[in-house]
């Protein structure tokens, strides 16, 4: 009898996938992140030069967390839980993401406002709700800024405790955006081995203390399912791709630029971080700013950038913009 | 590194059997701890005879470690913070105010890009001349090159004022230059210095004269960073990111508008190119680039990094004599 209760089974497929569906639905993401699903416990990195638009995605993807995913009647589309964000760059504008937050907002109720053909009473109510709507979304924005490693590590130790106190309100966190990773390489890796007390003494090296902050992040990660999103900036010019393009410029060859240059392979970058982050990061995508310039309207000239998925790796170059609105695809 | 003993005598859960178990574990201080995994050596405390009392010292030093980042805010207090205190300085200039939508931001770094003798210093002057005379506060100027020159902040000063009684313009005079305090240094080393002790007066809120710092000049960053980079060892990065992060720290904290200076260097392909490389390229908020149109006195200022604006936006501006 026991043998057959082995053989029997506990469910059918279709009840598996409708369990394991219903909790774990794929995030998808504002362009550029939307051509790969990204869902919680996956790391993201996004790795570009300095000025790329990657804060501004960090930003666009903190929205769509603290968004509701209706609010009377309008979709939003959000996630509806918390953000959490670290800042090593220390170099956050709350102006900029109050203004993305509240142009997001208005284009939800203005296309209430046309649905309702504008009736004076509802219009007044739907800014009204737009202030508390507001409200809550900037409330479920969590900042800090860290100078310096230890910071760093003091955070990360203290989150669990934090995000546990949020779930005893009933709030959920759903992603964990840290800006940027690389911050203190220079420093970490200048600090010198003093002669310590005691052989096994961990010292403070880039190693340690990136070992010890994937093991904190991976022990919230299992703690709290969320999406974490590191951006990264490159530290080290490429000279080899700088010649090349010089070369090219001189040529009247375009080529280069069509099929989007450079592939997996000759990465325009220098990976400089210890194995232990690049072996913990699930997905990495990197941008960089292109040489053309779009005309949006008159005065405003936007620049482009290219965005390219390298883990997984795919083939092909995605363009956006930054607008005052936030980031667009260009097709 | 504080050691563990030191803070015996204010949390005595932190006694001499808590300090030899985590030497056993070769954790000596604070920031020992925060390399470990605190929940092994919890479980390890599990395994001693004063497993309690271990685990309560386990739990009393994660609250001092809570104690040792900066506070968490939200969206909304952030905001509050940033519309109380981080206004706009108005540069004296008004291209580059009408570029920046006001001018030089409270809390933020920002770094002027040119080559020789394209107006940054007189942009360094006019700014801390604008700041004494009309936003009441005081300037700090940290001069690596002479470039000082009291004589071009009086003319700055007195150029837009009516000409009145001579007395009463000699002390305003008087008043107004002595909210700007120029001190000359010439290497990291005593720029550090300069720094770590105006942090410290802030903090204690001791202030030189009656007004509060609301600007800090430091004409120029490049030339004290640049004898210290390049070689092997990685010191001289790691100066300059500590140097970028201490001006950070405090614009941020103590509601500073810093402004710094850097030249060009010759890049790939022959076009110039910030100094000071890729690392330093995420340190300031905003970045301007200046040029002067050649022997003539019109400057073409644009932006190349904005937290908010795009890349590319441009303005002239001429700075009278």
């Amino acid at each position: 009898m026991e043998a057959k209760g082995w053989i029997s089974g506990d469910e059918s497929a279709k009840e598996m996938l409708g369990r394991v569906l219903s909790r774990a639905r794929p995030f998808l993401l504002l362009p550029p992140l939307h051509r790969v699903p990204l869902r919680p416990r996956n790391v993201l990195e996004i790795v570009g030069p300095s000025p790329s638009a990657k804060t501004h995605l960090l930003i666009q993807a903190a929205l769509t967390c603290v968004l509701p995913v209706d609010w009377n009647g309008v979709h939003y589309g959000g996630f509806d839980g918390l953000a959490i964000f670290i800042d090593l760059d220390c170099r956050f504008d709350i102006f900029r993401f109050s203004h993305l937050l509240k142009l997001r907002l208005a284009s939800g109720s203005i296309s209430e406002i046309d649905r309702e053909q504008n009736d004076n009473t509802k219009k007044r109510s739907s800014i009204a709700y737009d202030e508390e709507l507001y409200t809550l979304c900037m409330r479920r924005f969590s900042y800090v800024r860290c100078y310096d490693s230890f910071e760093f590590l003091a955070t990360l130790k203290t989150l669990h405790y934090r995000i546990q106190k949020e779930k005893a309100y009933g709030n959920c966190v759903h992603m964990l955006l840290i800006d940027s990773i690389g911050a203190f390489h220079w420093i970490d890796r200048a600090s010198t081995c003093l002669p310590l007390r005691g052989n096994n003494r961990k010292s403070h090296s880039i190693q340690t203390v990136l070992e010890t902050v994937v093991q904190e992040i991976r022990k919230l990660l299992l703690l709290h399912p969320m999406l974490a999103i590191a951006t990264k900036a490159t530290l080290f010019g490429n000279r080899a791709m700088n010649e090349a393009k010089c070369r090219n410029l001189r040529k009247p060859d375009t080529s280069y630029s069509q099929s989007g240059g450079i592939t997996a392979l000759q990465l325009p970058y220098r990976e400089y971080m210890p194995s232990a982050w690049q072996t913990f990061v699930t997905h990495r995508i990197l941008l960089r700013p292109s040489d053309d310039h779009l005309a949006v309207s008159d005065d405003q000239n936007h620049s482009v950038y290219f965005s390219e998925w390298l883990l997984p790796s795919l083939s092909f170059l995605d363009k956006f913009i930054v607008k005052e609105a936030g980031v667009f695809l260009v097709a | 590194m504080a050691p563990l003993k030191s803070l015996e005598q204010e949390y005595p859960i932190l006694d001499s059997n808590f300090q030899s178990f985590c030497a056993s574990h070769d954790i000596f201080s604070v920031e020992d701890l925060l390399l470990h995994d605190l929940y092994v050596l919890a479980a390890f405390a599990e395994q001693e005879s004063s497993s309690e009392r271990l685990k309560q010292g386990i739990a009393q030093v994660l609250s001092i470690i809570d104690g040792q980042h900066q506070p968490w805010l939200n969206g909304m207090e952030l905001l509050e913070d940033a519309q109380r205190n981080k206004h706009v300085l108005s540069t004296g200039c008004e291209g580059i105010d009408l570029l920046l939508h006001g001018g030089l931001r409270v809390g933020q770094l920002t770094e002027l890009v040119g080559p020789s003798s394209s107006g940054k210093t007189q942009v360094c002057l006019l700014a801390a001349s604008n700041v004494a005379k009309k936003h009441i506060g005081s300037v700090v100027y940290l001069d690596t090159g002479n470039s000082f020159s009291p004589q071009r902040v009086t003319q700055f000063i007195c150029q837009h004022s009516d000409p009145a009684i001579d007395q009463a313009k000699h002390t305003t005079l008087r008043k107004v230059m002595n909210n700007i305090s120029c001190q000359s240094v010439f290497d990291i080393f005593t720029m550090f210095d300069v720094l770590h002790q105006l942090e410290f007066n802030l903090r204690s809120q001791i202030q030189g004269g009656d007004c509060k710092v609301q600007l800090l000049i430091v004409d120029s960053v490049s030339s004290m960073v640049t004898p210290i980079l390049g070689g092997s060892g990685s010191q001289g990065h790691a100066l300059m990111i500590s140097a970028g992060y201490l001006l950070k720290k405090l614009a941020h904290e103590h509601n500073v508008a810093v402004l710094v200076t850097n030249h060009t260097v010759g890049g790939d392909g022959g076009i110039s190119k910030p100094a000071l490389g890729e690392s330093w390229k995420s340190i300031p908020h905003v970045r301007l680039l200046l040029s002067r149109d050649h022997g003539g006195s019109i400057c073409n200022v644009s932006i190349l990094k904005h937290p908010s604006m795009a890349v590319g936006k441009a303005a002239r501006f001429m700075i009278h004599n």
